[in-house]
């Protein structure tokens, strides 16, 4: 069990224990990096959402309930900073739009595999924020629709509708280019 | 898909590893944040009768004006501590400026990744440092420990750190420890600085912001304010080319006329070569075949006055790709300023952000600065301005007979901080303007030469423009406008992989300038010192070319290159109309590819339909002596001009402005059959494999051949048939000629890398 599952180490951190917090941040840092880069697939974007999120669970940890898993939690919180963070880019002219990102969807055995994720990582940034985080939520993460439901506030049915939908819009997004069988 | 490979995709670990620094600067800052929250939290009183406890909208208002008042209060100290610190700055002749580039705003309006602005401590002594330091660390705690936070923690570099004694801050161990793994850095004594500080001085003009050291300047020092890159960060295959079409084939019957303007920059080459000698082969959008052609310099006849500053020389030649076709050489050389050369301000713009920190961007830019200092004169003047995170003015304009203040200065630079190139331009531009008075102030006392100095600021940069005015057109806008007050820019561009070179086609073409590519100090060497007077001089303004094809003996033509300097045929007369420039001794060599009447190798069917003359409408006056009659629509319908226009091919003309004036000159040449200098194919020895045709040609002819053929297989060979590589080789070596400083024989072995590597 990682160390921030540890529900004793949250409550000190909790009620005020500066230790026990930072040994939460510290090992919770990781997972929420690599939420936040699958969120956004740039790796200096990555670490600004979750510094964000670092702060942000600083000041939100005491409304954690023990209710869900503190990963759970985790994730609504990295999910909901990305999301802030990404209107906030909105509103600034960019111009690095057409970097494409997930540069090191790498952990594939082979170069195909590779591209195929790539692929598949540059529509999943295409979708619509709800069904983005949807999707995530339960193919990425690993959580059940009801879970998912709950942490984002909505019908277990949404969830599913919204990840029928993320599914459908990409497989027309890559039916062109078939890459796989 | 299947859902299950899906999931496993979206499931792998794909994340990069999260970089050190950025985790603890997260930990750091959210530890800041949950001392403050927790801070709060304590000071929290119960609400109303501890028994009744229940919230009223009493106490949340009267807990608001507290705030607010509390707030209020804050403003004023912590507004009168930061304006003591600015005074102890400006006393303490030791201040620079920081710029943040922080985005989120946070939950509480702790702004965090905005760009702003702040002043901040850069030590001239330790002592003096200090208590300033103490001061900041504890105006921010309470004010805004995360933005604090944050600059002092990038700040130790630069900073002598003394963690502050006594403070009373609630959370220092997290504020004030700099980071183990900063390096401090040691300040000479006395050092002083001058770098423009808007934050203090508001947006007033630069020279009420410009803090002039007392003691020498050379020890003018920017400090960076990054650590530079993040370890494994690599810019790859993010180069941005302007995308652009081969110019086709076009009949003379539709469109007899061809418009471009000229085109003096080598970036293309260098940039090609830079990728083939690393083995790979260019993306086709960075080749631009007339800068291919253009690197090379041609002996055509110089003309001997200024005020007709160059000559047109015209070649007719066989074409060797393809048999039937007939190439067009045209070819400029510009005159060559002898004798007093005009005064240069040059102001040196450079980029030190992290991504400038390798050995082929930032210390290549330094060595090629001091060879640059070599064929100057000692009247010219330098001055150095720096962007980054800030932008700052590291050397104010200083005469070149101070080589040794200037050299200091060059070697002091370092790099590290994010990129603001907009703003840096401006404060350039700022410089060159006070440059400009300066000698205008001297000159008036001794007029010295008769042309105008040269006003030029040297862009030299990896290519991104990341921060600031990041719209592409309002920086082409500016630098326009900066052009007609008669400040030029040129472009310098560095290193690979996130090079930008569409924005600085864009920004030189529009300032005046060119664009040349850096990859080498030997590259260096040509653009800065053999041909300085090239790049520095402009001999002639908005140089446009057209070339009107006789229909009578021209069936087809093409244009080689110049795609992205078409221009329209109504631009050629408009003076208004922008195009590019020629420097003292430039060459500059235009090749068309034309089908004679005649030939089998027409590749356009004749139109049908089609009359023989081409009509077009044009609007004339009523009557033709009366200026006031009103304008009626004519036909006119291809009488032609000439009556020879039989013996023909073509008629060039140029268009071109001296550099001071605002009216246009025109320079004509017909191209003659009989009086062109043509070359004809060598008959064939034996039926079929005469092809490609043997070209007896002067040297510079068929080197440029072999450059044009080299360019446009490399771009995909459109209209090469299968003309190869080896043919280029020939060609090439057939037309090396002289080759003094042996760049045809490089590009003859760069030919031969690519064969290899194309294969």
């Amino acid at each position: 069990m990682p160390e921030y599952e540890d529900a004793e180490l949250i409550k000190r951190a909790q009620s005020g224990d500066a230790r026990a917090f930072e040994s939460l941040v510290e090992s919770c840092y990781e997972v929420m990096f690599k939420m936040a880069y699958k969120w956004c697939g740039k790796k200096e974007e990555a670490e600004d959402i979750t510094q964000e999120a670092c702060i942000r669970l600083a000041r939100g940890l005491g409304s954690f309930r023990h209710e869900c898993a503190f990963t759970s939690w985790l994730y609504r919180l990295v999910i909901n900073t990305a999301k802030d963070w990404g209107r906030a880019q909105a509103r600034r002219p960019a111009a690095s739009e057409d970097d494409p990102g997930y540069i090191n969807a790498a952990s594939a055995e082979n170069a195909e595999d590779t591209l195929y994720a790539q692929q598949i990582w540059a529509q999943v940034s295409k979708l619509p924020d709800g069904e983005r985080e949807a999707l995530l939520l339960v193919m990425a993460q690993g959580l059940s629709h009801k879970e998912t439901a709950n942490l984002l506030g909505v019908k277990e049915s949404t969830i599913s509708w919204r990840i029928h939908e993320a599914r459908k819009k990409l497989e027309s997004a890559l039916g062109k280019e078939k890459a796989y069988g | 898909m299947d859902e299950h490979k899906l999931e496993q995709i979206l499931r792998a670990d794909m994340a990069p590893p999260a970089d050190e620094n950025a985790r603890k600067r997260a930990v750091s800052l959210a530890m800041a944040a949950f001392t403050e929250e927790q801070k709060k939290k304590s000071e929290k009183r119960p609400q109303g009768f501890s028994i009744f406890s229940r919230l009223t909208g009493n106490t949340s208002i009267s807990g608001r004006r507290e705030t607010m008042e509390r707030k209020t209060r804050n403003k004023l100290v912590y507004g009168g501590m930061a304006t003591a610190l600015a005074l102890v700055l400006i006393t303490g002749v030791s201040l620079t400026q920081v710029k943040n580039f922080s985005q989120i705003t946070g939950d509480s309006g702790a702004v965090i990744r905005q760009e702003d602005e702040r002043q901040s401590t850069l030590t001239a002594g330790a002592e003096a440092a200090s208590p300033a330091y103490v001061v900041a660390v504890e105006a921010a705690n309470e004010e805004n420990p995360l933005q604090r936070w944050r600059r002092i923690q990038e700040e130790p570099a630069k900073t002598t750190v003394n963690t502050p004694p006594g403070s009373n801050a609630p959370a220092p161990s997290y504020i004030a420890q700099p980071p183990s793994s900063g390096e401090l850095k040691k300040e000479k004594d006395g050092a002083d600085y001058a770098i423009a500080d808007k934050a203090i001085a508001g947006r007033a003009s630069l020279a009420e912001n410009m803090i002039v050291p007392a003691s020498p300047p050379v020890q003018n020092l920017y400090v960076p304010i990054d650590p530079g890159p993040q370890p494994g960060y690599k810019d790859v295959g993010r180069d941005k080319f302007e995308d652009f079409t081969v110019n086709p084939f076009k009949s003379v019957a539709a469109e007899p006329v061809s418009t471009f303007s000229s085109d003096v920059d080598t970036a293309s080459y260098s940039f090609v070569r830079r990728q083939l000698d690393n083995g790979v082969l260019p993306q086709k959008d960075a080749v631009r075949v007339e800068e291919m052609i253009n690197y090379f310099h041609y002996n055509y006849p110089v003309p001997e006055s200024r005020e007709e500053p160059f000559l047109p020389t015209v070649t007719v030649t066989d074409s060797p790709w393809a048999q039937g076709k007939k190439l067009m050489h045209i070819g400029i050389k510009g005159y060559e300023i002898t004798g007093e050369k005009p005064r240069s301000n040059l102001v040196f713009l450079l980029d030190v952000s992290g991504s400038m920190n390798s050995p082929d961007k930032l210390p290549l830019l330094k060595s090629s600065m001091k060879l640059l200092l070599d064929s100057l004169q000692p009247e010219d003047t330098v001055a150095i301005a720096v962007y980054a995170g800030a932008a700052g003015t590291v050397l104010e304009p200083t005469q070149v007979r101070e080589k040794g203040k200037i050299i200091a200065a060059i070697d002091n630079l370092q790099a590290g901080g994010g990129t603001a190139g907009a703003q840096g331009i401006e404060l350039a531009y700022q410089l060159a303007e006070e440059a400009k008075r300066n000698m205008a102030i001297t000159r008036s006392d001794s007029s010295v030469g008769e042309m105008n100095a040269v006003n030029r600021v040297i862009l030299a940069t990896d290519g991104d423009f990341n921060v600031g005015i990041t719209n592409p057109e309002e920086l082409k806008d500016f630098v326009e406008r900066k052009r007609e007050t008669g400040i030029f820019l040129s472009v310098l561009g560095f290193g690979q992989g996130n090079y930008n070179d569409a924005l600085m086609q864009t920004l030189a073409q529009n300032g005046n300038g060119t664009a040349s590519y850096i990859d080498s100090l030997n590259e260096a060497r040509k653009v800065l010192v053999d041909e300085a007077s090239s790049t520095l001089f402009t001999i002639a303004k908005d140089v446009k070319f057209q070339v009107e094809f006789n229909p009578s003996t021209v069936a087809e033509y093409r244009l080689i290159g110049y795609e992205t300097r078409h221009l329209n045929r109504e631009d050629f007369n408009n003076d208004a109309v922008d195009a590019g420039d020629i420097g003292s001794g430039h060459t500059v060599t235009a090749i068309y590819e034309f089908v004679p009447v005649g030939s089998q190798a027409v590749s356009v069917d004749p139109l049908r339909y089609g009359s023989k003359e081409s009509c077009t409408t044009v609007r004339v006056h009523a009557d033709p002596n009366d200026a006031s009659s009103p304008l009626v629509a004519k036909e006119m319908c291809g009488e032609p001009n000439v009556d020879s226009g039989n013996g023909e091919y073509a008629f060039v003309k140029i268009r071109y402005k001296l550099p001071d004036e605002k009216n246009s000159k025109l320079i004509t040449t017909p191209v003659n059959i009989s009086n062109a200098r043509i070359w004809e194919c060598q008959p064939c020895p034996a039926e079929g494999v005469c092809s490609p045709c043997p070209v007896t040609a002067s040297d510079d002819i068929k080197f440029s051949t072999a450059v044009a053929a080299f360019a446009q297989i490399l771009k995909g060979g459109k209209y090469t048939g299968n003309y190869t590589y080896d043919d280029v080789i020939a060609l090439a070596q057939a037309g090396k000629g002289e080759d003094l400083y042996g760049y045809r024989a490089e590009f003859i072995q760069m030919v031969r890398m690519t064969k290899t590597l194309a294969r």
